[in-house]
C-alpha cells in the first residue's frame, strides 16, 4: 500500500528479514518514488506499482535516484485531484506484479469522479485501468434511450453544435483579423 | 460528465466497449456523435460481413450483424406497436418518426410499426443502416414462412425457408408470397405433402438458388421451369425419362440458360445409370485419363453447411448445341449431378489430363 507523507495514513517500513544462509542471492531492495496531486499530499509508491503507468515508468527509468533524492523530488501532477491520485495509487499497488483481472468492480460509481479518473488515467497512461474505466463509462448508458444518453454524457444537440461551430468560426475570423492588423502595424 | 471533453482516443475506447445496438442508439443523439462513431469504429465495422433481417411467420423481424468468423450480434427488433407499453420514445429515422422502446432483457432497441406503415418503417430503418454501416457489406432478408411478403429494399438479397406445416397447404398464399416479394437469391423448401404445382411463371422459379426436400412429390416441376443458377433437390421418385427431358431441354438451349449446377437426389426411385447416359446422348472421356473437377461456390451458404458444391469428377458429359458449352454428368449413389462449364467442348477437353 502507499504511504501518505502528509496525509492520513503512513506505512511503517518493513523490517528487513534475514535471509537464510542457504539462499542463493539476496533480494534486491525495492525502490520507492513519490508523487503528489493538486492537494500536495505526497504518496510513496514502489517502482513496481508505478510500472502500470507508462508515463511515470518512462520518467523514472534511468533516473537512478537514491531514496533521499526521490523523497526530495516528488513528481507533481497538479492537474490531478488528490483523491483521484489516491485512487490511482491504490489501484497500482493492488495490481502490482499481478495479472489484471478481466473486470474491476472497485471503480467509482459517481459520474464526476469516474470522469476525473478517466482523464487522470489517460494522462498517466495506465492502459489496463483506462480500459476498465472506459468499460464503466460505456456501461452507464446501457439500456438508455438517446435522450437519456444525451443527459448522462452531456452531449450537445445538433443546434448547439452548429451554434458552437459558428461561434468558433467567428472567433477565428476575429483573431485572424487582429493578427493581420497587428502585422500591418508592425510593418508601418 | 461531458463526453466531448475526453481526448479522441478515450472516446474511441469508450465506444469500442459498447455493443453495436448501443452505438446505433447513440448515433441518434446528434450528427456529430454519428460522425464520431463512424470514424472511430471504422475498423470494427470493417469486420461486419452482413446485416441480416430475419422475419418469422408471426411477422416479427430481428436484425443481426454478422461478423466475419461467424460471430453475430442482435442489434434491433422490428415489431408491431403494443398499446400497453408506455416506454416508447420517438426517433427520426431517415426522415420518418418511429416509436422505439428498449428490450427489457437484452437492451437492444425495438422499433414499432402499425399495420398500415410496416413497410415504410422498415424502409426508413434500412436506409439508416445503409448510411450507418455503408453499402459495401451484404444485406439479407431471411424469411421463415410465406405469410409475410418480403419488402423491396435497396441492396438487399432475399432468402426464404418454407415448411408445409399446414395440412391443407394454401397454394394461393404461397403463390402470392413469391408474386409480391422480390426475386429470391435462395429458397429452401421442405414439403412433406404433395402441394399443387406452382404456376410456371411464378417468381419462385427465378430464384438464383433452390434447395428442395419433396418427400411426397414425384418429378418436381423444378426440372421443367427453373431459371436460376443452382438447384439442390431431394425427391421421393424420379424416372429416367424426366431426367432425359431435362437434359434435352438444356442441350437444345431452350431452357436453363443460367444453370450452373443441379444436384438431384432420388430417395427411393430406381434410375439405371447406363440407360440414362444412353438416353441423354452422353459423351465419354477415355477412362485412362483424368477429367477436370467441377466445383462452384454456393450462391447461398446456410449456417454450418459447405461453402462449395460437391465436386463432380466424371468421365461423361453433354454439349449444348447452341453455344457448344459443356456440362459434366454424374449419376452416383442415387444422385444425379449436373455441372455446367463456362467452356466449349474443345476448351473442356484441353483440361483432361
Amino acid at each position: 500500500m502507499s504511504s501518505t507523507e502528509q496525509g492520513t495514513s503512513s506505512a511503517a517500513p518493513a523490517e528487513p528479514t534475514t535471509a537464510p544462509e542457504s539462499a542463493a542471492a539476496p533480494e534486491v531492495p525495492e525502490s520507492f518514488y513519490y508523487v503528489h496531486g493538486k492537494d500536495k499530499v505526497v504518496h510513496k509508491v514502489s517502482a513496481g506499482a508505478l510500472q502500470h503507468s507508462a508515463l511515470i515508468h518512462g520518467m523514472i527509468s534511468n533516473l537512478g535516484y537514491t531514496e533521499e533524492q526521490a523523497k526530495a523530488n516528488p513528481f507533481p501532477f497538479e492537474n490531478i485531484d488528490g483523491d483521484i491520485l489516491q485512487m490511482v495509487v491504490d489501484w497500482c499497488n493492488q495490481h502490482k506484479g499481478k495479472p489484471t483481472p478481466p473486470e474491476d468492480t472497485n471503480l467509482p460509481k459517481q459520474k464526476e469522479k469516474l470522469f476525473d479518473l478517466v482523464l487522470a488515467v489517460n494522462y498517466l497512461e495506465i492502459k489496463e485501468l483506462l480500459t476498465y474505466c472506459c468499460k464503466q463509462v460505456a456501461m452507464m448508458v446501457k439500456g438508455k434511450s438517446p435522450e437519456e444518453i444525451r443527459e448522462i454524457w452531456m452531449i450537445p444537440t445538433d443546434a448547439e453544435d452548429e451554434a458552437a461551430e459558428k461561434e468558433a468560426k467567428k472567433r477565428a475570423g476575429k483573431e485572424a483579423a487582429g493578427e493581420t492588423a497587428a502585422a500591418a502595424g508592425d510593418a508601418k | 460528465m461531458i463526453l466531448s471533453k475526453y481526448p479522441y482516443l478515450v472516446q474511441r475506447e469508450i465506444l469500442h466497449n459498447m455493443e453495436i445496438s448501443e452505438l446505433l442508439l447513440l448515433s441518434f443523439v446528434s450528427k456529430n456523435m454519428k460522425k464520431l462513431i463512424k470514424l472511430s469504429q471504422m475498423c470494427r465495422f470493417s469486420r461486419i460481413s452482413s446485416v441480416d433481417y430475419s422475419s418469422d411467420p408471426k411477422g416479427l423481424t430481428d436484425v443481426h450483424i454478422e461478423f466475419k468468423h461467424d460471430y453475430r450480434e442482435h442489434i434491433m427488433r422490428i415489431w408491431e406497436y403494443e398499446e400497453a407499453d408506455n416506454d416508447y420514445f420517438k426517433l427520426n429515422v431517415s426522415g420518418k418518426i418511429i416509436d422505439f422502446r428498449i428490450h427489457e432483457r437484452y437492451s437492444y432497441p425495438v422499433a414499432s410499426f402499425h399495420s398500415y406503415d410496416k413497410v415504410s418503417v422498415i424502409k426508413s430503418i434500412h436506409n439508416y443502416f445503409l448510411d450507418f454501416f455503408g453499402d459495401s457489406i451484404e444485406y439479407w432478408w431471411k424469411a421463415v414462412g410465406y405469410k409475410h411478403v418480403v419488402p423491396q429494399l435497396q441492396n438487399v438479397s432475399a432468402s426464404a425457408i418454407i415448411f408445409d406445416t399446414d395440412k391443407d397447404f394454401p397454394i394461393r398464399k404461397f403463390e402470392n408470397f413469391f408474386f409480391s416479394s422480390p426475386v429470391f437469391k435462395n429458397i429452401e423448401l421442405f414439403f412433406l405433402t404433395k402441394p399443387e404445382p406452382l404456376n410456371p411463371d411464378s417468381k419462385f422459379y427465378q430464384a438464383e438458388s433452390v434447395d428442395i426436400d419433396q418427400h411426397e412429390h414425384t418429378v418436381p416441376a423444378i426440372l421443367r421451369h427453373f431459371q436460376g443458377r443452382q438447384a439442390f433437390v431431394r425427391c421421393h421418385k424420379c424416372e429416367t425419362l424426366e431426367l432425359k427431358e431435362f437434359v434435352d431441354r438444356w442441350k437444345s438451349g431452350e431452357s436453363f440458360r443460367k444453370l450452373e449446377y443441379l444436384e438431384f437426389n432420388i430417395l427411393h426411385g430406381r434410375v439405371n445409370q447406363n440407360q440414362l447416359l444412353n438416353a441423354i446422348g452422353a459423351k465419354h472421356i477415355d477412362v485412362t485419363k483424368t477429367p477436370p473437377t467441377h466445383m462452384l461456390p454456393k450462391v447461398f451458404v446456410s449456417f454450418g453447411k459447405k461453402e462449395t458444391t460437391d465436386p463432380i469428377i466424371s468421365h461423361t458429359y453433354v454439349v449444348r448445341e447452341s453455344d457448344n458449352r459443356v456440362a459434366s454428368v454424374l449419376f452416383e449413389r442415387r444422385t444425379f449431378s449436373f455441372g455446367v462449364w463456362d467452356k466449349t467442348e474443345e476448351e473442356f477437353l484441353e483440361m483432361v489430363q
